[in-house]
């Protein structure tokens, strides 16, 4: 049974005055894998301990289904073992002195399940996770990815309403972490369990989030789609943090060349009460050519490959050096123009005006 | 296994490996040599070992020296073995058992005033025996315990809990909390998380309190001194000395009977050893 998860006004502070959260809202619908994704010190840890009742928050309220879990101000406070979550930690911490049977059947034990009943869940679960083999090791004799599996069929074997993730994918090495996202993302899919994954790694929360939300300092700073994310950034800090190589953000003075050459003024109004902007290009949205049609002029200065791309750093005037998408025929110390297809434009206080798609 | 290859690994250059190992080889001997002199005099006739026991000719091995110790019925070591066992297994299990609870709330739980009390716990373990024996005296006569096993065994456990407390909440505190904390969400109530989870996997920590305190309750002669007067009661350290004789002390029994003691906790700490050793690492080891 799917439930939703309501946060509303959650804040915390933890002595003597320091902020990890404020005044945080948002809504998890059931059944949705949503993902908390932030820097490290953006509080995002702290929101989901403060989800599973490890940590009680300042001000504010959070309702798991029906039932109010915390409420600061009516000092409502929930158990975690009361919550009916399922959590797997970074460290997965798992039990060292049980197998991994005995680690699965650990919370069935404790509910105090018929024998019968837990044998045939821990089978059911292990199962589903592809770690039958294991069931008689302890984590000690384990791989990482298989640590993690046996970490999350815990987390799943009680049945819980929410599943809480804590980045569970850092400590695996590069290779298998795909795996393990693809996997955690079916196995979601395939249960239907309101999902909730903390990570600092964008490709971490696009591979696997139906929704977003980047946190930073405390403070939401968007929650959206992945593509909505890194189409139509709410702000800079949404822009730089999202998207791999990141986007080439630019501070310029509204009276530089540059606004003219993309057409600035023309899309977004006047900007003569602006002192200056910031402009942002993604690498690819934006391709160096050697025919001359394109909106920008640049020398490039550096080739770099990644995997099948190939991307050119081009100087546009001294200043300004952009990161874009290079065609086959481009080399490096030659002049090129650049094909720009998008740009997102933001204000002194980096929040985005518009996006000029050309 | 991964152990000693990363320990050889250390030592790259040969030199290095020379001293060090002649180094722990010179604490070896020096520390087994008066081991293997009182061994040798136990299980010799006193006539051969008058002139020194490492003079090895002629050479006759008997064990009279062991029976004369354990079952001679003035002081019968037998009789003390079995009262210290009955001293000390108590001794050990009541303060290590106590003082795990106690050191699991200082490592874990915030109180209000825990560090002051903490500190007061390390403040009166530097205060020595002497000073305690005569309120402990007292206290034990008016409870009618002067002379009883309940008595010492009292005594000997609250001697031992605050250095257990101190010892086990180091330990605690390197625990990685998440375990406790996932056995939390999974839906333990704290005293299954310290039983199923906090227990077992802090087992070397908790043996190696019990394996010293063991040894320290086995090995304590002051307490039982003043405390046990009865002949019957008297535990094997207090036997001891009695083995020496009256007019000419006999080496070989007062050996035997040196052995005899000592054998025990040489026993435990090598049933443990295991336990012992990583308690040991996992204690210096940093977070």
């Amino acid at each position: 049974m799917a439930v939703e998860v309501v946060i509303e006004n959650l804040s915390k502070v933890f002595p003597p005055n320091v902020k990890a959260l404020e005044n945080v809202s948002f809504k998890i619908k059931p059944k949705e894998f949503f993902v908390i994704l932030g820097p490290s010190g953006s509080g995002k840890t702290t929101l989901l301990r403060i989800i599973a009742g490890l940590e009680v928050p300042t001000k504010g309220r959070v309702i798991i289904g029906d039932r109010v879990v915390v409420d600061a101000e009516k000092g409502i406070y929930v158990e975690p073992k009361d919550r009916n979550i399922g959590m797997v930690f970074q460290n997965w911490a798992l039990y060292p002195h049980m197998t991994a049977y005995e680690n699965i059947a650990f919370p069935l034990r404790i509910k105090r399940l018929p024998k019968d009943e837990i044998d045939r869940r821990v089978k059911e679960v292990a199962e589903a996770l592809g770690i039958i083999d294991l069931l008689n090791r302890k984590p000690a004799h384990m791989s990482g990815g298989q640590q993690q599996r046996v970490a999350l069929a815990r987390a799943l074997a009680k049945q819980p309403d929410v599943l809480l993730l804590d980045e569970p994918f850092s400590n695996l090495d590069a290779r298998i972490r795909v795996t393990a996202r693809e996997f955690v993302r079916e196995i979601q899919k395939k249960l239907g369990i309101t999902t909730i994954l903390v990570t600092h790694d964008q490709a971490d929360a696009f591979a696997v989030g139906d929704r977003v939300m980047v946190l930073r300092n405390g403070v939401i700073q968007q929650i959206g789609k992945p593509k909505e994310l890194y189409d139509e950034p709410r702000n800079l800090f949404v822009a730089n943090f999202i998207g791999d190589p990141p986007m080439n953000i630019v501070k310029v003075n509204t009276s530089n060349e540059i606004i003219h050459r993309l057409d600035i003024t023309e899309h977004i109004g006047s900007v003569k009460q602006l002192k200056y902007l910031y402009i942002g290009i993604r690498p690819d949205e934006a391709q160096a050519i050697t025919s001359r049609e394109g909106m920008l002029k640049g020398y490039v200065r550096l080739i770099e490959y990644a995997g099948s791309r190939k991307y050119a750093k081009v100087e546009v005037t001294p200043n300004i050096t952009l990161k874009v998408l290079a065609s086959e025929d481009v080399e490096e110390d030659t002049t090129v123009d650049i094909e720009v297809k998008k740009v997102h434009v933001f204000n002194e206080n980096g929040e985005r005006i518009k996006t000029i798609t050309y | 296994m991964g152990d000693i290859t990363t320990q050889r690994l250390m030592f790259k250059s040969p030199i290095k490996w020379l001293v060090i190992n002649a180094i722990a080889w010179i604490i070896g001997v020096l520390w087994i040599t008066p081991f293997i002199g009182i061994f040798m005099t136990s299980i010799r006739p006193f006539s051969e070992v008058v002139s020194g026991w490492w003079t090895i000719h002629p050479f006759t091995v008997t064990f009279e020296n062991y029976f004369e110790a354990l079952f001679n019925p003035m002081f019968s070591l037998y009789k003390g073995l079995i009262n210290s066992l009955i001293i000390a297994v108590p001794s050990t299990l009541i303060p290590v058992f106590l003082a795990s609870l106690a050191a699991y709330a200082f490592a874990r739980f915030s109180l209000p005033i825990k560090n002051y009390l903490f500190a007061t716990i390390l403040f009166l373990m530097a205060v020595p025996q002497q000073m305690t024996i005569i309120p402990i005296f007292f206290m034990l006569n008016n409870m009618h315990l002067l002379n009883t096993y309940l008595g010492l065994i009292l005594v000997h456990s609250s001697w031992g809990i605050p250095w257990i407390i101190f010892f086990l909440r180091n330990y605690f505190s390197l625990l990685p909390v998440e375990l406790e904390e996932a056995a939390k969400v999974d839906g333990a109530s704290y005293r299954q998380i310290y039983f199923k989870i906090v227990l077992p996997v802090a087992l070397p920590g908790i043996v190696s309190a019990a394996v010293l305190q063991f040894a320290w309750v086995w090995n304590d002669f002051f307490f039982a001194l003043m405390l046990i007067f009865d002949p019957d009661k008297m535990v094997v350290t207090q036997m001891l000395p009695r083995l020496k004789g009256q007019y000419q002390v006999d080496w070989g029994l007062l050996s035997a009977g040196s052995v005899i003691a000592m054998i025990v906790p040489i026993l435990v700490y090598a049933l443990f050893n295991r336990y012992y050793v990583s308690g040991f690492r996992g204690w210096a080891m940093k977070r």
